[in-house]
């Protein structure tokens, strides 16, 4: 199946490496589970690790079904028809749009991949990416959980999330350049393959290219989740601009599941409502694991450039909606 | 990476997936009301596994079945194998009250009336409900009732004794330690176990002992201290 038989003698292919790798880690299961056990740090950074990736799975699961789904059934033609002429009305509805996905944001990326396409459906993809994750029902109602007695925080954040992912789509329809996107999409298969086959392939595409990249984000949130907490909350009380700062470099960091961070955001009660409007805005719209699925999923020249703006954006939408409404 | 590797790849994502499940050990990282939808993960990788090693030796004799795929630094799927080895094989353990953020698991005490406790002598109540009631229940339902808490203890500084649980809202990713101060006459009895000792105890929580201060931290005093087994799920929701 993998490669003709004379590469074989050559080298040792990747399947033999694949089988060596899963027997070292059944022989060695014992020693490294003791291992990562008896240290505390190590143990919970392995146990943060699996569970963002965990939490992720399901989310990411609905994403490349839905993704496949678009492969097998909405040509670039047909999304162009749905979508208004006006590339600023698209991009509104887009943003709209994205209360229809309920989920994390790990979903959204590939998603939105296979959305994007050129003209104005790229930036109204690239909306529909950046408010899904944030405005869907399940989000708002768990921050007026997390926030009881506060609705304008609900409020808040909804508007503020909104109006990033639409300012981010103007952005990207005024700015953004198609070359940024080094990573294609795999071919589709030839004419005459079922729907069935189109849907299996762009959705085992789409895993293996997202999951491998939530691999690298939730490593590097598991890194962080031990080594920035303990001193970055000493230094915030009460000072605006740096709690708005801290806050959304934590959420950057932190890369919470958009369903949970409102529960982290209420708990931070010796913080103003703005810095915490600003976690809750920053983290579904950019966080490590969303960076690296992006580079993942459209390069890293699109990764580098789209997601410091979205930082940006982000922040100061944030802490301007803030300052209107709470 | 060949084609046939990636698919075997994607195949033991969904298997490890369901060892995880079959074990229970997915407790150690998410909630339990995840349970369903990773049963659905797990099934729809494990087809999509399936349905590619299948088709490639189908179509193995005809074409090059790598041929129109993306070979751009395809070594990165190898990452894949990390969650492999994390979830069915080195199973990392529940946090403990030292990964857990410390900060109090009580939100801005926006008072608010609380539905009555349940019924019955001493009922069972969850730690971080508690410390909730004790820090925001207008109706003060706590007071003068006798409640049963479970949890690890776990030693202060200055010599005395709390109960501890590990509170998740999502995954273990947002954690955080929920705690009662231990009084009374059975505190010392608590406090005579060593750390992380899993505990049952009966008690009554101090009224007004939850103030900013400390966190919003309630007092308890304790009549009673059993020590009981590790549950199975450490977490409390």
């Amino acid at each position: 199946v993998t490669a003709a038989p004379t590469e074989h003698k050559r080298r040792v292919g990747s399947l033999e490496a694949l089988l060596v790798a899963l027997m070292a880690l059944a022989i060695s299961a014992g020693t490294v589970s003791t291992f990562v056990a008896n240290r505390s740090d190590l143990s919970t950074a392995a146990t943060v690790f699996c569970g963002v990736f965990v939490q992720a799975l399901p989310f990411l699961v609905l994403g490349v079904i839905v993704s496949g789904l678009i492969a097998a059934f909405v040509t670039a033609e047909r999304l162009a028809r749905w979508l208004p002429r006006n590339p600023a009305l698209a991009v509104a509805v887009a943003g709209i749009g994205g209360a229809a996905l309920p989920g994390c944001e790990c979903g959204s990326v590939p998603v939105a991949r296979r959305l994007f396409g050129a003209g104005s459906s790229g930036a109204a993809a690239l909306t529909f990416m950046l408010s899904a994750p944030a405005i869907n029902p399940v989000v708002l109602v768990a921050t007026a959980v997390a926030f009881p007695g506060q609705p304008a925080m609900v409020l808040a954040r909804c508007l503020a999330s909104l109006a990033t992912a639409v300012v981010m789509g103007l952005l990207w329809s005024r700015f953004g350049r198609a070359e940024w996107v080094t990573r294609k999409l795999p071919d589709p298969p030839a004419d005459g393959a079922s729907r069935w086959t189109v849907f299996s392939e762009a959705a085992r595409h789409d895993f293996l290219q997202a999951a491998a990249y939530l691999v690298v984000g939730a490593a590097a949130a598991a890194a962080l989740h031990v080594l920035v907490p303990a001193w970055v909350f000493e230094h915030l009380a009460g000072q605006l601009l740096l709690g708005v700062i801290t806050m959304a470099l934590l959420a950057f960091v932190l890369a919470l599941c958009s369903e949970a961070d409102a529960f982290v955001a209420a708990s931070l009660t010796m913080l103003p409502l703005i810095p915490r409007l600003v976690f809750l805005v920053v983290g579904p719209a950019i966080d490590v694991k969303l960076a690296a699925m992006q580079a993942g999923m459209f390069g890293r020249r699109f990764a580098l450039r789209f997601g410091t703006a979205t930082f940006v954006v982000a922040t100061v939408v944030a802490t301007l909606v803030g300052l209107a409404v709470l | 990476m060949s084609r046939g590797t990636q698919n075997l790849l994607l195949l033991l994502v969904g298997l490890s997936t369901a060892v995880m499940l079959v074990k229970g050990t997915y407790l150690n990282y998410v909630k339990p009301a995840l349970f369903p939808w990773l049963i659905a993960a797990s099934a729809v990788l494990i087809v999509l596994g399936v349905a590619a090693i299948v088709r490639d030796l189908r179509r193995s004799g005809d074409a090059d079945p790598d041929t129109g795929h993306d070979h751009h630094r395809p070594w990165l799927v190898w990452l894949l194998l990390i969650p492999i080895a994390m979830v069915a094989f080195v199973v990392p353990p529940p946090l403990g009250a030292d990964g857990a953020s410390a900060q109090p698991a009580v939100s801005a005490p926006q008072r608010r009336a609380f539905p009555p406790l349940p019924p019955g002598d001493a009922p069972t109540v969850s730690l971080p409900e508690v410390v909730m009631r004790a820090a925001a229940d207008s109706t003060n339902s706590l007071d003068g009732r006798t409640i049963t808490l479970t949890g690890f203890s776990l030693h202060r500084p200055d010599g005395g004794v709390d109960l501890g649980r590990v509170v998740i809202v999502c995954c273990a990713a947002d954690a955080q330690l929920a705690r009662a101060h231990l009084t009374g006459p059975a505190a010392a009895v608590a406090a005579g176990y060593p750390e992380d000792t899993w505990l049952r105890i009966r008690g009554q929580v101090v009224p007004g002992s939850a103030h900013p201060d400390d966190g919003f931290i309630p007092t308890f005093a304790v009549t009673d201290v059993t020590r009981i087994d590790k549950p199975a799920n450490t977490y409390a929701y």
